[in-house]
């Protein structure tokens, strides 16, 4: 029965895990966040370097960033549903906002990668 | 429903019913509050996305640049939006989790949502003002 609601006849079912998996996702990077934040300490620009270099450190802010972006893009997409019931002005500002998120992606990738 | 019967049974009064335009007439309950604070601080977080690789490519570009942002994040106007963009995170995150135990079932009678939404409430002031006294002291 779930994988029969997760197939592409219910959006929103999909749209509803994608938020949820998203949420998760980026709550556990959070916590992980914080508590290397409190352990390192990187009050120096050498510090920060390390602090950003371990690959496992950039792939996974890299997936945080991605799951931010659908979570986003979920998330706005339901205010502008909600507040704007202008059909020309919502389909306008929601191609906006899908061309900030993939800028956003871009250049967090790039940030995340380089080096 | 109450609504409809007035309209249908007397016309003459519509005049006299209230708009109800303004908000602040609305006493929202508690889960309807903590509800609408976390689409609010969401888009508030979505807003200061560019912000966040603004700095964080500052910072990682080159020793100068990286002090120029501490000095920056140092200043007491910048500390205090921190602070409230800090909430905005927390508040979001807590109500989050709520909603993630209630998709599971967890706490999803009026009364345990009603004490959840003041636990969310309460957790999102508290870990501000931890990371205030952390801050400042």
């Amino acid at each position: 029965m779930m994988t029969k609601l997760l197939t592409k006849r219910y959006p929103g079912m999909r749209a509803w895990l994608m938020q949820r998996l998203t949420a998760l996702i980026m709550a556990v990077y959070s916590v992980m966040l914080f508590i290397r934040i409190l352990i390192l300490q990187a009050d120096s620009y050498e510090a920060f370097l390390d602090f950003f270099q371990p690959s496992w450190f950039r792939i996974a802010s890299w997936l945080f960033w991605i799951s931010l972006s659908i979570h986003a893009w979920l998330g706005i997409r339901d205010v502008f549903k909600d507040y704007v019931p202008n059909m020309q002005m919502r389909s306008v500002l929601l191609k906006i906002l899908v061309v900030l998120l993939w800028v956003y992606i871009a250049w967090a990738s790039w940030l995340f990668v380089r080096k | 429903m109450q609504v409809n019967e007035t309209q249908s049974s007397c016309h003459c009064k519509a005049k006299n019913r209230p708009k109800n335009l303004n908000l602040f007439t609305i006493r929202l309950p508690i889960n309807a509050l903590v509800s609408i604070l976390h689409r609010a601080t969401g888009c508030i977080l979505f807003l200061v996305l560019p912000i966040i690789l603004l700095l964080l490519q500052l910072a990682l570009s080159s020793a100068a640049h990286f002090e120029r942002v501490v000095s920056i994040l140092d200043s007491p106007f910048i500390k205090l939006m921190l602070l409230g963009l800090a909430w905005a995170f927390f508040h979001h995150f807590f109500a989050g989790v709520r909603h993630l135990a209630m998709d599971v079932h967890w706490m999803t009678t009026l009364m345990k949502a009603r004490y959840t939404s003041k636990v969310v409430l309460v957790l999102g002031v508290l870990a501000t003002v931890v990371l205030a006294v952390k801050l400042w002291a």
